[in-house]
């Protein structure tokens, strides 16, 4: 689905799981990104390499409105570029030292990265809150397979079982990994949330044994 | 072949004090390599068609090569002094290359980010400029007069204080750290990291010391340096690319990382690529 789109918004995590001063990696079709939200509250998409040792930035620190690599503290702005070298305090960073950095949408508890140069908005969710996301061991397509439902646009509607019907939107990750972002329709009781929950943790495991299965004859 | 200029060099490939009859499998520059002691007592190393390989032991290991040396193994003076406690650290093993594991135990800078209130500290994170130099004559790359201030320089050390370090790479996964030691003004203490390429891009990493220290137990002095080194671990198994990049581009080096760039010259000069990425991608 999203993917296949040349200029478009890729929901690479949720709004909850990236509390302010905190830096998580993610993946794009970019690439590996170092997602951070600054202690202000905006959230950053930066590539996840630090160009003084190739360090991977997500496993850096955030302080105020930078993003600092942890093998020597260069700290980069919102902007991408280097603010300070602790090493040399006195110097000015040069304008050249900086981190590519990706257009961030943040709407209805998602957080967006653009691809390319996306004409529209990110997708509106309305009625829908963000409920939790999971990594499957599973191409995109066998979880389409398991849930037996197409993604579009706007993600998957699955009717799960005993639960409420759940959108689903899927990011591919690595060769056979894909993220899955699960939202409920706004308002659903805490029970109802759990049960929604558990099933896309059902949905899982059917699809991720539905690749097992598939590598199995493939080989 | 980017080992061919490497492959008369001797790597460590074990602790002479861990060796038994049984033998150890290991590997060097991707080729598997047998490590044993032999009925006479000495180490012997054989490579995986039974080929007696060159051995060597000193500085508490044994070192190997999987060509002709065509000199002995560098001299750490220092370590014969008496009085010393030769400490054999031990190994970690670490999914990186081996030039990069050298270039980091070349680096002051990191201390107080990765060795955070043992090796460094905010806010003094200020790199003082020092000599660096490719001695012509020994072959080696030097760095001297290095400074910096440390909390906690060493198990032995009380409160913070100014270290002086000089490095010494005569090797190229060897190198050498003559550090102040607090026990002893006026004398170094030797901390060694030798580093076995098992290939390009993993090796064991074999720290080995030499200390004016009669009163730290032996168990707390390795595990003063295995803390240290897991803490490096962290950030030699993220670096993107795994291989050391030796020509200019990919990665940006400031006034501090002058010893890092003699190292990556250095290697350069000789070929000494197993480890490396010469072009950037």
């Amino acid at each position: 689905m999203l993917s296949d789109l040349m200029d478009s918004w890729i929901p690479v995590a949720l709004s909850q799981d990236l509390p302010a001063a905190t830096v998580m990696p993610v993946l794009a079709p970019a690439g590996p990104l170092a997602l951070w939200r600054s202690r202000s509250g905006r959230a950053t998409a930066s590539a996840d390499r630090c160009p003084h040792r190739g360090m991977r930035l997500s496993h850096g620190f955030v302080r105020g409105e930078a993003l600092s690599c942890i093998y020597h503290g260069w700290s980069y702005s919102q902007a991408g570029t280097c603010l300070r070298i602790p090493a040399h305090p006195g110097l000015a960073p040069p304008e050249t030292i900086r981190v590519a950095t990706h257009p961030v949408a943040e709407a209805g508890g998602i957080i967006w990265v653009a691809v390319g140069e996306p004409a529209a908005e990110p997708p509106r969710l309305d009625g829908l809150v963000p409920l939790r996301s999971l990594t499957a061991e599973a191409e995109l397509s066998t979880i389409e397979a398991a849930a037996g439902a197409t993604a579009g646009p706007d993600g998957l509607v699955w009717q799960a079982p005993n639960a409420p019907a759940v959108r689903l939107l899927l990011v591919p990750q690595r060769a056979g990994e894909t993220l899955i972002h699960v939202l409920v329709p706004d308002g659903c009781a805490t029970s109802e949330r759990i049960a929604a929950s558990r099933a896309v943790e059902s949905l899982r495991r059917t699809a991720e044994e539905r690749q097992r299965k598939g590598s199995r004859h493939a080989a | 072949m980017p080992r061919e200029a490497m492959i008369d060099e001797w790597y460590p490939v074990g602790l002479f004090s861990q060796l038994d009859q049984t033998g150890r499998r290991t590997a060097l520059m991707g080729e598997p390599i047998d490590v044993a002691l032999g009925a006479d007592g000495k180490a012997k190393v054989t490579d995986g068609n039974g080929r007696a390989l060159p051995v060597t032991v000193r500085y508490g290991h044994v070192w190997s090569s999987l060509g002709e040396p065509g000199k002995d193994l560098f001299a750490i003076p220092e370590a014969d002094q008496p009085g010393r406690r030769l400490v054999d650290v031990g190994v970690v093993r670490v999914r990186c290359s081996p030039l990069r594991a050298v270039e980091n135990f070349l680096d002051i800078a990191h201390f107080p980010f990765v060795h955070t209130d043992i090796l460094g500290a905010e806010p003094h994170t200020e790199v003082q400029n020092y000599k660096v130099e490719i001695r012509e004559d020994e072959d080696e790359v030097w760095a001297t007069q290095v400074q910096f201030y440390q909390p906690q320089a060493a198990k032995s050390a009380s409160g913070g204080i100014t270290t002086e370090y000089m490095y010494r790479v005569p090797a190229p996964t060897c190198s050498i750290l003559y550090k102040t030691c607090p026990p002893r003004p006026g004398e170094w203490d030797v901390i060694t990291l030798f580093v076995q390429p098992l290939a390009e891009d993993l090796c064991d990493v074999w720290p080995w010391m030499a200390l004016y220290d009669d009163e730290t137990p032996m168990t707390d002095l390795i595990h003063f340096q295995q803390m240290i080194f897991l803490q490096d671990r962290s950030i030699l198994e993220n670096q993107i690319p795994a291989l050391l990049p030796l020509d200019p581009g990919m990665e940006i080096p400031t006034r501090a990382d002058q010893t890092s760039v003699a190292y990556r010259r250095w290697l350069k000069r000789h070929n000494y690529t197993y480890g490396a990425q010469l072009v950037a991608q």
